[in-house]
């Protein structure tokens, strides 16, 4: 990598005036890669776009990171029944603060990305869910949609040819449960937004019971990439087990805080000190949460050449997630910061599974303990026992997301959570 | 044919399906709050996790790899998954907690976890006795909880709807009560509000819980979170005695448990019978309760002249009839049978006035066109219309009957329990120059009017069959003692905790709930009469006189009610041939 990355242009939000507007995206070779196939129906069959999406390697940003065109090659074969894809950009993971950004800069890179999903899936309807938070941007993305089905790149018969797909835009209303693929189908489908037991998966069973695909914003985002310059270009950016450009949001304790578009697999330091303008007021790194809030927090003597894609975070001992990093200074206080983030956990358990509705209040009430002076050393091992508890035991990943943080900070940075419990002696029997 | 290994158990398994219902079926054990056999699987209350793996299958070879002890290599899932959800499939291996300390210690977690938010306010709760949690909190629960923090407070006794009171802090979310608005009753009353462990299901805002079956989320309910605003505080489970009988309020005939303390029916809960109602009833079928204990006749009443009825002795009762049976010929006798009492007892008044020769027996069917639903509630609001019906009484409509009464003018008018004053037009100015007869259980505008009332039993207080709208003959047994039956004599009461160990001055088995009435067969066979066609000695008996007589019944017997839950009869052969 070294210095490559000074020279590396963003192409998911390039820096060009109105790029929001269909015309200028236009002449920034908006559409091309969906007019190229369309043009070449005979090479770019559905069946050969996925394969090509499959090879460039696309890893989810979303969090997960699997596979987007292994994803699409898990959708049966067309039955003339609808189809659906499901558009995750309900982003409300604290520290994750990407996807606003393609809606406010570059939607037609998402839209074209999501048309081209629709065509290689042969899907018909796609619905864009989004955090309801983000008013604005939706107003922004709905314009960019409208300019697009007047230009007829959505609609009915796309640019002449005979495929055709209609987008929807869909209002979250303020759960983050709501991100998770299958309570997000839940909620779109009008009901409480309860994850879905799987299997049966959302490619076999999805959206009122037909085959869904539900994809990341900024993952679509990158097809058009693929599409239009080949996957092998897009696997020379970045690791080729984790390639691409990727919107790293840093926030917390720097000096510039911001999404900075740049190549998978940067080294974490570089991004830290080069590109958010090192640790602000000159103070010493404590900790990075890699990946928004449920990814396990890094000590700073953990950072040392680990760089920004799933394999090397995975050695380190922590995720990727949705590379939304939280830059942590010395002054932090771990237990606080990990009390709120079980608070926003607690807050957000939608309740369904026992382990993580009850869990999840436990973990915060006993955090809470601590945080204030009242805790003892063996609501530390308490802590840990409810995480091994809750971990593996539920419907989705939420009670994973809540008990990992706090197991990961309570055994890297035990002697923090030591001091501020009371140092209780009890006589034995 | 498909297998298996369940704690190291082989079972077979024909038909697909869940883990945790086929294990059910064979008697195993393993707890769970969320699953129903009848409502959708959610998988949210992870009680019942198992470990579960599949053998490893050698594709090249096509055989199941071994290992070096010629077992079967298992790849277990890396998680434990829930039994409920979980699809039977060949070489499937389950390890339950009987085999797995994982399983038994995440089954023990689990519990904990409920129990934090949980008020444990078992003392004061009406579910304690029949609560699942109780009893799987016994089982399979951790020794004590290590929860230190003020439990999460929600709101206790709301008024969801007329019939139901929530206390949300006992709520374990299972989400059984939304699913059954949902999927069952299909009213989509209930849903759970608010979110982690504040959620509880309510009604949306404004909304009243006014399901006519909003009583069986009581019934389903895992904890006392919904309680019956009727039931709530009256009795404990354990010291109510428990009867199998069939819902007389309705004409679908619902299978039903009458709960009993003290010779009182405290409360009616659906008997699982999947040829009726599966696990349900309707709201008004439970609330009959009260026609078991208010109301009754006790004792014969008679009118001597116009001032009032008085009450009597049986002997006196009899004598009366008889004296004015003497008075008329057979013909100017009218005999309505009833469609609110039993296949027996109808049949006991129609063999003891056939012997008297009298010809006319009518019946009035009780039906309320628009009120059924297609599901447990029917346009029939009489249990056995059609067993009157099949023991050859005529049907006759409302205008007919009083036309019939006016011109034909009775002498004696016999009514077997059937408020007839009060459901049609018919008044006491119709009946003023008839003599009647009434076999009643409740006071009502009927008995009133009647010259000679005979208290007989109600479906509580007699062995009985029903004939239901659909044709299905189910009967009754005896749960509450009238003053000539006894708890302890007759084998087929159920006998409670407090019967078979209580004294008379601990128990609450008092006298004073006892009607003085016998079922309306007994009174027949006390009649004297030249025939011994009346000589019966059980409402059993009188089963198998009917069925040695009348095609339609031909195959029934109690025991074979008792063993298939009901027996479908073939209703379009009772117009085969008529008894003589």
């Amino acid at each position: 990598m070294s210095n490559d990355w000074k020279s590396y242009k963003p192409m998911l939000v390039p820096a060009i005036r109105d790029l929001h507007d269909i015309s200028v995206y236009e002449k920034n070779n908006g559409y091309q890669a969906l007019k190229k196939i369309l043009k070449d129906r005979k090479t770019w069959t559905p069946a050969n776009v996925v394969n090509e999406v499959k090879t460039a390697n696309i890893r989810g940003r979303g969090g997960a990171g699997f596979n987007a065109g292994l994803k699409w090659s898990f959708m049966p074969e067309p039955d003339g029944k609808p189809r659906y894809l499901a558009c995750n950009g309900d982003e409300s993971e604290p520290g994750t603060f990407k996807d606003r950004k393609l809606f406010e800069f570059n939607p037609h890179l998402f839209i074209e990305g999501a048309i081209i999903a629709a065509y290689a899936m042969q899907i018909d309807v796609i619905y864009v869910y989004i955090r309801g938070e983000y008013r604005p941007f939706i107003q922004k993305l709905q314009k960019a949609i409208d300019q697009a089905c007047e230009k007829g790149y959505l609609g009915k018969k796309i640019l002449g040819s005979d495929f055709s797909v209609e987008m929807y835009t869909h209002m979250g209303a303020g759960a983050y449960i709501c991100g998770e693929e299958s309570s997000l189908m839940e909620s779109l489908e009008g009901k409480r937004g309860y994850p879905r037991v799987k299997p049966p998966f959302p490619a076999q069973r999805g959206l009122w019971g037909r085959p869904t695909t539900i994809n990341n914003i900024e993952t679509l985002a990158n097809v058009p990439l693929v599409m239009q310059h080949g996957a092998e270009w897009y696997l020379d950016i970045g690791p080729k087990t984790h390639p691409g450009p990727v919107l790293y949001g840093i926030s917390g304790h720097v000096n510039r805080p911001g999404v900075y578009e740049y190549p998978a697999g940067m080294d974490i330091m570089t991004l830290i000190n080069e590109v958010a303008g090192g640790v602000r007021g000159g103070k010493k790194l404590k900790a990075l949460i890699p990946g928004g809030s449920s990814t396990p927090p890094l000590r700073a003597d953990m950072l040392d050449g680990v760089t920004m894609d799933s394999e090397s975070l995975r050695e380190a001992g922590s995720m990727m997630g949705t590379a939304g990093m939280v830059v942590l200074d010395e002054d932090t206080d771990m237990v606080d910061l990990i009390w709120r983030i079980s608070y926003f956990y607690d807050h957000e358990s939608c309740g369904q599974c026992t382990p993580c509705r009850e869990g999840t209040g436990w973990l915060e009430k006993t955090l809470r303990k601590i945080k204030d002076g009242n805790g003892e050393m063996r609501d530390l091992d308490l802590l840990l026992a409810i995480c091994h508890r809750m971990e593996g035991r539920t419907i989705c990943a939420l009670a994973d997301a809540a008990a990992w943080p706090v197991r990961y900070s309570i055994d890297r940075f035990r002697e923090e959570f030591e001091k501020k419990c009371k140092k209780t002696v009890y006589a034995v029997a | 044919m498909p297998e298996i290994y369940i704690d190291n158990k082989r079972y077979e398994f024909e038909k697909p399906g869940k883990v945790l219902q086929f294990m059910l079926d064979k008697g195993l054990d393993l707890p769970f709050f969320c699953y129903h056999p009848s409502l959708s699987i959610p998988a949210n209350c992870r009680q019942c996790v198992v470990k579960a793996g599949m053998p490893v299958f050698d594709r090249e070879k096509k055989v199941f790899e071994i290992d070096d002890e010629g077992n079967r290599v298992i790849r277990y899932f890396p998680k434990l998954m829930t039994a409920c959800s979980l699809d039977l499939a060949d070489g499937l291996v389950i390890h339950t907690h009987e085999t797995d300390e994982l399983v038994k210690e995440a089954q023990a977690d689990n519990l904990e976890f409920i129990l934090i938010n949980h008020p444990l306010d078992c003392p004061i709760c009406d579910q304690a006795g029949e609560c699942p949690l109780q009893i799987l909190t016994y089982k399979y629960g951790p020794e004590g909880s290590r929860f230190e923090h003020k439990k999460v407070h929600k709101p206790k006794a709301i008024q969801l709807g007329p019939r139901v009171i929530l206390d949300a802090e006992r709520c374990i979310n299972c989400t059984r009560c939304v699913r059954f608005t949902d999927e069952i009753s299909k009213t989509y009353q209930l849903t759970i509000i608010s979110r982690g462990d504040k959620n509880y299901p309510t009604t949306a805002n404004g909304r009243e819980f006014d399901d006519p079956y909003s009583l069986n989320t009581v019934d389903i309910c895992p904890v006392g979170a919904l309680t019956s605003a009727d039931f709530r505080f009256k009795a404990r489970v354990w010291e109510m005695n428990q009867t199998p009988s069939v819902d007389i309020t309705n004409g679908k005939g619902c299978s039903t448990w009458l709960w009993t303390r003290d010779n009182l029916v405290l409360r009616v809960t659906p008997r699982f019978n999947e040829a009726v109602n599966d696990h349900w009833m309707p709201d008004a079928g439970r609330l009959a309760y009260r026609k078991f204990n208010e109301n009754r006749i006790s004792r014969p009443h008679l009118r001597p002249d116009d001032a009032g009825q008085v009450r009597t002795s049986w002997n006196n009762a009899q004598l009366t009839l008889q004296e004015e049976l003497e008075k008329v010929t057979a013909d100017e006798i009218l005999v309505i049978g009833s469609p609110h009492a039993s296949v027996e007892d109808n049949y006991a008044l129609r063999t003891y006035f056939g012997n008297l020769g009298v010809s006319r027996f009518r019946f009035l069917p009780h039906t309320e066109p628009g009120t059924g639903d297609g599901f447990l509630i029917s346009d029939d609001q009489a249990p056995n219309t059609n067993g009157v019906k099949g023991l050859g009484f005529d049907e006759i409509d409302e205008k007919s009957l009083i036309k019939l009464i006016e011109t034909g003018k009775p002498k004696i008018i016999a009514i077997l329990d059937d408020d007839l004053l009060g459901r049609t037009a018919l008044t006491e100015e119709h009946l003023a120059s008839s003599w009647m007869i009434v076999w009643g259980t409740n006071h009502n505008d009927t008995t009133r009017a009647a010259n000679l009332v005979v208290p007989v039993t109600t479906a509580a207080e007699h062995a009985a069959s029903y004939v239901n709208v659909d044709g299905r003959i189910q009967r009754t047994v005896p749960a509450k003692e009238t003053l000539y039956t006894n708890r302890r004599l007759n084998l087929e009461m159920s006998m409670g905790r407090l019967d078979h160990y209580g004294t008379k001055f601990d128990n609450w088995v008092s006298d004073a709930n006892r009607i003085d009435c016998i079922p309306a067969w007994e009174f027949f066979t006390r009649m004297k009469s030249d025939s011994d066609t009346i000589a019966w000695e059980s409402s059993r008996q009188i089963m198998e006189d009917i069925a040695g007589t009348f095609p339609v019944f031909r195959e029934v017997s109690y025991d074979r009610m008792d063993e298939e839950n009901g027996i479908q009869l073939k209703l379009e052969q009772d117009s085969e041939v008529k008894p003589a």
